[in-house]
């Protein structure tokens, strides 16, 4: 009897042991999160959802047990802080200031891949003589807060010599923005493409697009692993990266522009409205997953950003919050060097 | 026989303390009552806290929050966020129950009125005030009107249901004794109308007032830039969550304190219109 139960004890560790070595190699899931829009089922409008449409992350783990989750939250940058935080995520794509934020407040999270840029828009009332930023001054600007879009505005008011101590900001979620402007009781909105069909209902013109300003203009976020699964997981993470890095590949090829638009109206926008938003855009530069010097430099702009408007406490280092190994891994198995060459700070390209 | 002379006495003299002891007692009992459930709450948050069962960012630690409360409090934001929340409350408390109170009255005294207006006055007051909330920004705007509106709209409906409840439950026989007396109408009103809806009223104003209190925290949190609803949005947005459990606290222990103030008062005014009646 003794003997049955020890031999049966021993079975069991043996499997557990194998189990958990077999776990080591490959996680059973990997949970990712990423920004959404849209009733029912949000989903997202960047590179991410790209790859999860497009089953980029997935290919990678073919043949595996190991299977790939996406959820979109509504709730924005603060609701993927919180559910990293709880560890319910693995990877999460969102934007530098709410990502900043939860960096400053301990999360253990690592930068793996930029997400690319999104373009920012700025609506004024029609009846408003607003033609550009400097026309804002003394004016009402409605955004919502300690968003990338926030950023944006500042830096926006910034180059044009004004400082947000010369207008008046309003902060108001994305639904609450429309009805404000159209009841006229604030002059202009900035924020994401969910501005564009105001112009044609005639509630609003658009006066600014951040991507005519140059790319420094450009909305910015990046792709972020917690580093507990990284440690835990590194071949894992390479793959999930190349996944990610794949999808910015198919991205940059022209011929998938249109089915690239039609896996974002998923959340919510028309085709027309993300044809608009992207038009004179090339795909390829603006969702460069490259984590060069001018993507450092718009982190860093970010952070002194979210340090001047007193968004977070402590400084984040930069350096050690940034791994450039995966994504440059993936860039060079897959050959994309010449696709996306190394950008200095201000943009341009180098080499 | 001596003794239990001298227990008499004894107890003669003890008789007079012993029910202000009692009642010392019983006061002392509930406030222990009172205490019990957020004692465990916070002995529970605590060790969740400190034993790491939750993230630290998500549910920080009590001596934390004390932290964020005393800052607070030094830097005067949440005085600040307070003055505005509950200067909103005072203006939309005025405006809605007196329109209530006038509303309630009418169609609770006249058959005619409650016909025509009472069913709308019911559909209309099922909607939410989020339900509401972007007609009303289209058509005020967001500014501090749209508060207050909404504010008023919370009051006015629980004093409206009262106080027409209230105007129905006047005792018939002391309305019929009013007509056989040929009262004034202004005398009729005073002496005979508000006295006997004097305990609706009371209750009427605790109702509206935590009503007021709860879509409050909501207006600020989904169009406002200011007062203690904000202040709770802006920490999640920070991903401070100490903020947000400070706003919790005071929110909760300030609508506990009302209630507690204006259920005694409540009791006041009901004994003392059962004394007149």
């Amino acid at each position: 009897m003794r003997r049955l139960l020890s031999t049966l004890l021993l079975a069991a560790t043996v499997a557990l042991g194998a189990a958990a070595a077999k776990a080591e190699d490959a996680p059973a899931n990997i949970r990712f999160g990423d920004v959404g829009f849209g009733f029912g089922t949000p989903f997202g409008v960047g590179l991410q959802a790209i790859a999860d449409a497009k089953g980029f992350i997935a290919g990678e783990f073919k043949g595996t047990p190991t299977k790939v989750e996406f959820t979109y939250f509504t709730g924005t940058g603060p609701a993927i802080n919180e559910a990293l935080s709880n560890g319910q995520l693995d990877f999460a794509s969102y934007g530098a200031v709410p990502n900043i934020i939860g960096k400053a407040n301990g999360l253990d999270t690592v930068i793996v891949a930029s997400y690319g840029g999104t373009t920012i828009f700025g609506a004024a009332r029609p009846d408003l003589e607003i033609k550009s930023i400097a026309d804002l001054k003394g004016k009402k600007v409605a955004i919502q807060k300690a968003t990338i879009i926030h950023w944006g505005l500042v830096t926006a008011l910034k180059n044009a010599g004004l400082s947000e101590k010369d207008i008046t900001i309003v902060d108001l979620k994305n639904a609450d923005q429309l009805a404000a402007i159209a009841a006229k009781s604030v002059d202009a909105v900035f924020g994401a493409d969910f501005l564009l069909p105001l112009e044609d209902k005639g509630v609003a013109k658009i006066f600014y697009k951040s991507s005519d300003a140059g790319a420094s203009g450009d909305g910015f976020g990046a792709f972020l692993v917690t580093d507990k699964f990284r440690k835990a997981y590194p071949e894992a993470t390479q793959k999930v990266v190349t996944g990610f890095v794949k999808a910015a590949q198919w991205l940059a090829d022209d011929k998938n522009r249109d089915e690239a638009f039609k896996i974002w109206s998923r959340a919510g926008s028309p085709i027309e409205v993300i044809s608009k938003s992207n038009a004179g855009s090339l795909l390829g530069q603006k969702y460069n997953p490259h984590l060069d010097d001018f993507f450092t430099s718009r982190y860093q702009s970010g952070i002194a950003f979210d340090r001047e408007q007193k968004l977070i406490r402590r400084d984040v280092d930069l350096d050690a919050w940034v791994d450039r190994s995966y994504v440059d891994n993936a860039v060079k198995s897959l050959n994309l060097q010449a696709l996306w060459p190394d950008r200095s700070a201000t943009g341009a390209l180098q080499n | 026989m001596a003794t239990i002379g001298a227990e008499e006495d004894i107890r003669v003299v003890r008789s007079a303390p012993d029910l202000h002891l009692a009642r010392l007692k019983s006061f002392f009992v509930s406030a222990v009552l009172i205490c019990i459930m957020p004692a465990v709450l916070l002995a529970f948050w605590w060790a969740a806290s400190t034993k790491g069962w939750v993230s630290a960012q998500v549910l920080p630690q009590p001596d934390w929050v004390l932290q964020t409360f005393l800052d607070l409090c030094a830097n005067g934001d949440i005085l600040a966020a307070a003055a505005v929340s509950f200067r909103r409350i005072a203006e939309g408390f005025l405006i809605g129950a007196s329109l209530g109170f006038l509303f309630g009255l009418l169609i609770g005294k006249s058959k005619t009125a409650d016909s025509y207006l009472g069913p709308t006055f019911r559909a209309l007051a099922a909607v939410p005030s989020l339900g509401w909330l972007p007609i009303l920004i289209l058509l005020l705007g967001i500014e501090e009107s749209l508060k207050i509106v909404i504010l008023a709209k919370a009051c006015f409906v629980p004093m409206a249901i009262i106080a027409a409840e209230g105007a129905r439950n006047v005792p018939k026989g002391l309305t019929e004794v009013a007509d056989v007396l040929r009262l004034r109408a202004s005398t009729r009103f005073f002496k005979l109308t508000i006295p006997a809806m004097a305990p609706f009223i009371a209750s009427g104003v605790r109702l509206s007032l935590s009503q007021a209190f709860v879509s409050l925290i909501v207006v600020e949190m989904l169009a406002g830039t200011d007062g203690l609803g904000y202040m709770m949005v802006w920490g999640r947005t920070l991903f401070q969550l100490d903020i947000v459990i400070v706003g919790m606290t005071v929110v909760g222990v300030v609508g506990f304190a009302l209630d507690f103030v204006l259920k005694r008062a409540e009791l006041l005014i009901r004994r003392g219109s059962g004394a007149n009646g």
